[in-house]
């Protein structure tokens, strides 16, 4: 199923390489005139650091070439291309007129063109000595490809403004060339039929021996690596070798790795990396607007348009709530692959395939999910990275749980909830102390309870708690901003916890050691520390009546609301269990949230009692 | 003839997609060949071929993946080359992405084959040790009927006789099996229909040197997939 909706999305898009042709970055171009002397030596790099790429071209298929000596036709690094050994070569002299000569063979198959440019590169490739021929006039292009890592050489006529390899002259005979290439040649040993049904397709075609290589997954082996591979006696059977085990038709294959590796490319906006793990990528079998949105929705914000996720995620939210995705069109597939690495092969993470409409739906759910009271330095929208970093140690992209980004991924995507494994870590996080992923550029020593306790930590637990909840059909519990109805213990000793902490910064200037040091235990085994904490917020109380007695009652009124929710048959309970772990962290939080609301009126109680002391 | 059902279930399943071997993906569902096997592992003789006819899909598909430590030899019997594997040397990490939690209804019948024709049958493919207990077969003259067998398989699925274990698709995954009487409730299938894109049918054994595999377009729909007939035109080769 998976090829084979590859396979449709190559069809679907015109602007793909044609069978038997793929888009290669080739930096230097050799100009010949008409009777095969050089014009020129081209460099085609462009952009600058990190950015500097060259130019693309459509050249015939690459080979696949692992120790022995094979051609590209028309294109190839140096040795092969000119016969001339670059810094980083260290073959033998034989060896490299070889490769040079095998280079020339494969022009010659495509037997007598009426092709000008060809004719002109048959000429220059007689001549002997290239290496001096270009040194002479153009040494120092010539230089700069020497000391290049990967110099892939072409070739132009001049006058031309395509490469020789682009001619529609020549376009005939190199597809045929690639249909009998090597691989293929090599087949009609192993199986006796010619033809034979292809699974990506269901009908008969030539068998494919080796798939081409796939290039793009982050962490693969740099010169491309396979998902359909059987490099090793223990993955054959039936006897059979390489691509007979799985029989794949060429034309089939040539369709689905040319998607792949358009998908993958650097460029690609249809392909998001999650951390170490895995390459997400996505398509859908009809163009729709979604392909463009997706990855705004998870990727960290560019600089240049920092507000995009926001935006996106407004509009999906938007689309879904008017009912705009209820037209024909919500009805398109859309599909959603996960790759990852292992060495030379390819292993699939998950791979789903759903509707626009499905897809956009569970996508706004999530986002709804994760919605909750923030303060206002915090950003509205909670990119996939953020999410997946705040459960890791020390909040480094390493250290995220093996399974734990493409559980997530999936689950977001396919409305389940979320993994348990993200409840745990978050808690752990947070027990921990660990502030260190919000605290990356600044040089803090110390938590501060709004990195711990933080923004993207409170969300998670929340939207996990509610997404549980509404699968197993219960009400959901938590609400966006501070609910004060909730009579859930966790919740309520979590709200408890914020309003001692609040009482006390604003009874003593600067507290040496605050109350944050209890937190961990607080939210674990309450009835270890609440009895002290409930002896000393008497005597904050005292200390804030005598300078704001209107504030101390404040407080003394608000915790004795929150206490009347406390079940106090037994006393504070000695355990919360981990859901109620994660209802204290949300309780803390959301009444936290709430005492730093500007208050645009005092409360009355404070008003009562200020009348009174100017009265009495 | 008479068909059978038999209820079928696992933690665990994967039904390898044959381009998707190394770094394991299954299929949806249970393919018709690993259906086929499971009745097998119950009943097999020379005089039956079985023949899957319907599945239906019980629970949900969930998946779950998984990354296990292998080996990338395959043990060797010559006596010049290596005696054991030595796993430090020949260990591969392969990815698994397998189902969770399936249970399906499969319904199938047996081809009965005459005496004359099990020695050279298409399907059943046998060692030359039980062709020659075939030939003595004959000439001793059992007396042969498709109930016989019909009612050795009945009794051994009630009773939960099986040759080997039955297994959904790799031999870790264990299946547990219960014979289903058609006076028995019908329990619904789950209420999905999608197109499940081309399956392996099953492998033609007929060339012993280079077996072929056949496939077919599947489809579920509301949790039912029908099964084409062997030799019927929707199975392709």
């Amino acid at each position: 199923m998976i090829l084979q909706a590859l396979k449709e999305y190559y069809y679907r898009k015109p602007d793909l390489p044609k069978f038997g042709f793929e888009k290669k970055e080739i930096p230097y171009i050799v100009v010949l005139d008409e009777n095969g002397e050089v014009v020129n030596l081209e460099i085609t790099y462009e952009g600058t650091g990190e950015e500097k790429r060259a130019r693309k071209f459509l050249v015939p298929h690459s080979v696949r070439r692992t120790s022995g000596i094979v051609s590209n036709l028309l294109w190839d690094n140096p040795k092969y291309a000119l016969g001339i050994k670059t810094k980083n070569d260290d073959e033998r002299d034989e060896q490299v007129s070889k490769m040079h000569q095998k280079f020339k063979n494969e022009i010659n198959l495509l037997g007598k063109q009426e092709d000008k440019g060809l004719n002109a590169l048959k000429l220059f490739l007689e001549k002997s000595d290239k290496e001096k021929l270009l040194q002479k006039k153009f040494a120092e292009n010539l230089k700069v490809l020497l000391e290049d890592e990967n110099p892939l050489i072409t070739f132009r006529l001049e006058g031309e403004s395509d490469i020789i390899a682009n001619s529609k002259i020549l376009l005939n005979s190199i597809i045929e060339a690639y249909r009998s290439s090597e691989n293929i040649k090599n087949l009609k040993k192993f199986d006796k039929a010619e033809k034979t049904i292809c699974l990506i397709s269901g009908e008969k075609d030539i068998i494919e021996r080796l798939h081409p290589s796939i290039k793009g997954v982050w962490r693969a082996r740099s010169s491309g690596a396979n998902i359909v591979s059987f490099n090793s006696s223990a993955y054959c059977s039936y006897g059979k070798e390489q691509g007979n085990n799985s029989p794949s038709g060429i034309k089939a294959v040539f369709a689905y790795t040319t998607a792949l590796n358009f998908l993958l490319d650097k460029k690609s906006q249809q392909k998001i990396q999650v951390g170490d793990s895995f390459t997400m990528i996505f398509w859908a079998a009809k163009k729709d607007n979604l392909e463009n949105d997706f990855a705004s929705f998870f990727n960290i914000p560019q600089k240049d348009d920092p507000n995009k996720g926001v935006k996106t995620v407004k509009a999906l939210l938007e689309s879904v709530k008017s009912g705009a995705l209820s037209n024909d069109d919500s009805k398109t597939e859309f599909y959603v692959l996960g790759l990852s690495p292992n060495e030379a092969r390819i292993a699939v993470r998950f791979f789903i395939k759903d509707t626009v409409r499905g897809m956009s739906e569970n996508i706004a759910k999530h986002f709804q999910d994760l919605e909750i009271d923030r303060p206002s330095f915090e950003s509205e929208f909670l990119p996939l990275f953020k999410l997946l970093v705040s459960t890791a140690v020390l909040g480094e992209s390493e250290n995220i749980a093996p399974h734990l980004a493409g559980d997530f991924m999936m689950s977001v995507l396919k409305g389940l909830p979320y993994p348990e494994t993200i409840l745990q870590a978050v808690i752990n996080r947070i027990k921990a102390q660990d502030y260190k992923y919000k605290a990356k550029n600044r040089k803090a020593e110390k938590a501060k309870s709004e990195w711990v306790i933080s923004h993207e930590r409170v969300a998670l637990i929340k939207a996990y708690l509610n997404r549980l909840s509404r699968k197993t059909q219960k009400e959901e519990e938590i609400t966006v901003s501070l609910n004060k109805e909730n009579t859930n213990q966790g919740y309520v000793l979590g709200r408890l916890f914020a309003t001692l902490e609040k009482l006390q910064g604003e009874a003593q200037e600067k507290p040496n050691s605050t109350i944050m040091r209890y937190y961990g235990t607080a939210s674990s085994s309450p009835v270890a520390v609440f009895s002290t904490l409930m002896r000393l917020h008497q005597h904050h109380l005292n200390k804030l009546s005598k300078e704001k007695a209107g504030r101390a009652v404040y407080f003394e009124k608000l915790i004795g609301e929150i206490q009347d929710k406390i079940d106090n048959s037994k006393g504070y309970p000695s355990y919360l269990s981990l859901t109620e772990q994660g209802m204290f962290s949300v309780g803390y939080y959301q009444q936290r949230q709430d005492f730093f609301k500007p208050k645009k009126e005092k409360t009355e109680t404070e008003n009562k009692i200020q009348g009174e002391q100017e009265n009495g | 003839m008479k068909g059978f059902c038999l209820e079928v279930w696992g933690d665990y399943a994967c039904f390898t997609r044959p381009e998707m071997k190394v770094e394991r993906v299954s299929y949806d569902v249970i393919t018709p060949s690993a259906a086929r096997a499971i009745f097998e592992s119950i009943l097999w003789k020379p005089a039956i071929v079985w023949n899957v006819k319907k599945i239906e899909v019980l629970n949900p598909i969930k998946w779950f993946s998984i990354r296990r430590n292998e080996v990338k030899d395959i043990a060797s019997v010559s006596k010049v080359s290596k005696e054991c594997i030595y796993t430090q040397d020949s260990i591969q990490q392969r990815a698994t992405l397998c189902l969770k939690d399936v249970k399906y209804r499969i319904y199938a019948e047996f081809d009965f084959i005459p005496q004359e024709e099990r020695e050279n049958h298409l399907r059943n493919v046998l060692y030359e040790h039980t062709k020659k207990k075939l030939k003595e077969e004959i000439l001793n003259g059992e007396d042969e009927t498709e109930s016989k067998y019909a009612s050795m398989f009945e009794r051994r699925a009630s009773r939960g006789q099986c040759f080997n274990q039955p297994y959904l698709g790799c031999r870790e995954f264990s299946a547990g099996f219960k014979l289903i009487n058609p006076k028995e409730g019908k329990v619904a299938p789950i209420d999905e229909t999608k197109d499940l894109g081309i399956m392996l049918y099953d492998m033609d054994f007929k060339d012993l040197q280079s077996p072929q595999a056949l496939w077919f377009f599947a489809k579920m729909e509301n949790g039912i997939i029908n099964v084409p007939a062997w030799g019927s035109k929707e199975v392709l080769k």
